[in-house]
């Protein structure tokens, strides 16, 4: 349904109502400006509070990311990673052992194990430490993209409070004529106004704000 | 040297989310709070681009690109619009101020990160 099929013609308002709507429309209209106005703030208030708390764990975020990429490279395996250790050590000690008495051989053999089990250990912490690391990258994505719903609920609710203000001062107009009253005019030139796509679309306000993807674009930027 | 990005947003939040997403990468950030303030910054220094939303008071952004063209010393001066419109209309504007490209918000840091590496002046 559009949305201008869903708006009650000031006709369909009986007569003996008209007045008592004007007169009621004038004290409340100001009222939920009011509080569309103090929502707005305290939720630029809030984002911008948390926002600035993120700023501060970020870098440290970032730095624990590339730490952990760090280690990770560090400990890889393949050439000059720490798990070709074990297998280094084996090569260059199992030459000497022929030339060694039993005991010296059963200490290096030793060795070589500790050190075997050592790298092992560290093989096994390798792969959750990748994992976590990822799993932060990603959330600190998603809040990064979820701190720009601000900027849309911002910009929806400064055009609603337009709106009410514009509303509000054709009522105390005593010249207004019914023209200016046209309401699929009036909804018209709101429509005009809309930037985002949800405002063009009936129903999907909710379902952007719910979605784990950006409700609008493609998140790449188009070059010309 | 880090190269300087100017971001120019009317929304202070989303002014912090680039610098944030910008100063994690190594970049240098100035900001303005709308095209107006952004033009003020043009006095000769150095900067490597620009990232700039569309409606904002006093002066938009297809207002500010077109008068940051203007200027010879930033003739060449990269500009990201970054902006919930969605409307092809708009897009083709800023296309035809001057615009290099144009990413709608919200977006993802990788995004915004991968677009500046491929505009900002050394």
């Amino acid at each position: 349904m559009s949305q201008h099929a869903q708006v009650i013609s000031a006709r369909a308002v009986p007569h003996s109502m008209q007045g008592p709507l004007v007169t009621l429309c004038t004290a409340v209209l100001p009222v939920w400006a009011r509080h569309l106005a103090a929502s707005r703030s305290q939720s630029e208030e809030a984002v911008t509070e948390m926002l600035s708390a993120f700023s501060e764990l970020s870098p440290h975020l970032a730095m624990a990311a590339r730490q952990s990429r760090q280690v990770s490279a560090a400990l890889a395996v393949g050439e000059g990673g720490v798990m070709q250790l074990a297998q280094a050590c084996e090569k260059e000690l199992s030459p000497l052992l022929p030339g060694l008495d039993a005991n010296a051989a059963a200490t290096v053999h030793r060795v070589i194990a500790m050190v075997g089990q050592f790298v092992s250990a560290l093989e096994q912490v390798v792969p959750p430490l990748v994992h976590e690391t990822d799993v932060v990258s990603k959330q600190v994505d998603r809040m990064y993209v979820g701190f720009q719903f601000q900027d849309r609920i911002n910009q929806m609710m400064t055009l609603l409070l337009q709106d009410i203000a514009r509303l509000q001062s054709l009522m105390a107009d005593p010249g207004a004529n019914e023209e200016a009253l046209a309401s699929a005019d009036w909804l018209a030139r709101l429509e005009s106004q809309y930037t985002m796509a949800e405002q063009h679309s009936d129903g999907a306000l909710g379902a952007a704000c719910h979605s784990d993807e950006p409700s609008t674009g493609h998140g790449e930027a188009d070059f010309f | 040297m880090a190269q300087t990005i100017l971001v120019i947003d009317d929304s202070a939040s989303l002014r912090q989310v680039v610098s944030m997403a910008l100063k994690g990468a190594g970049y240098d950030v100035l900001q303005a709070c709308d095209g107006q303030a952004a033009l003020e910054m043009l006095d000769g220094r150095k900067i490597g681009m620009a990232i700039c939303d569309v409606n904002m008071p006093r002066m938009n952004g297809i207002e500010f690109v077109k008068a940051a063209k203007a200027l010879p010393a930033y003739r060449f001066l990269p500009i990201l619009m970054l902006t919930t419109e969605s409307q092809e209309s708009k897009k083709e504007e800023g296309k035809a101020a001057g615009a290099r490209a144009w990413m709608v918000k919200p977006f993802p840091p990788s995004s915004l990160l991968s677009a500046v590496s491929k505009l900002c002046l050394p």
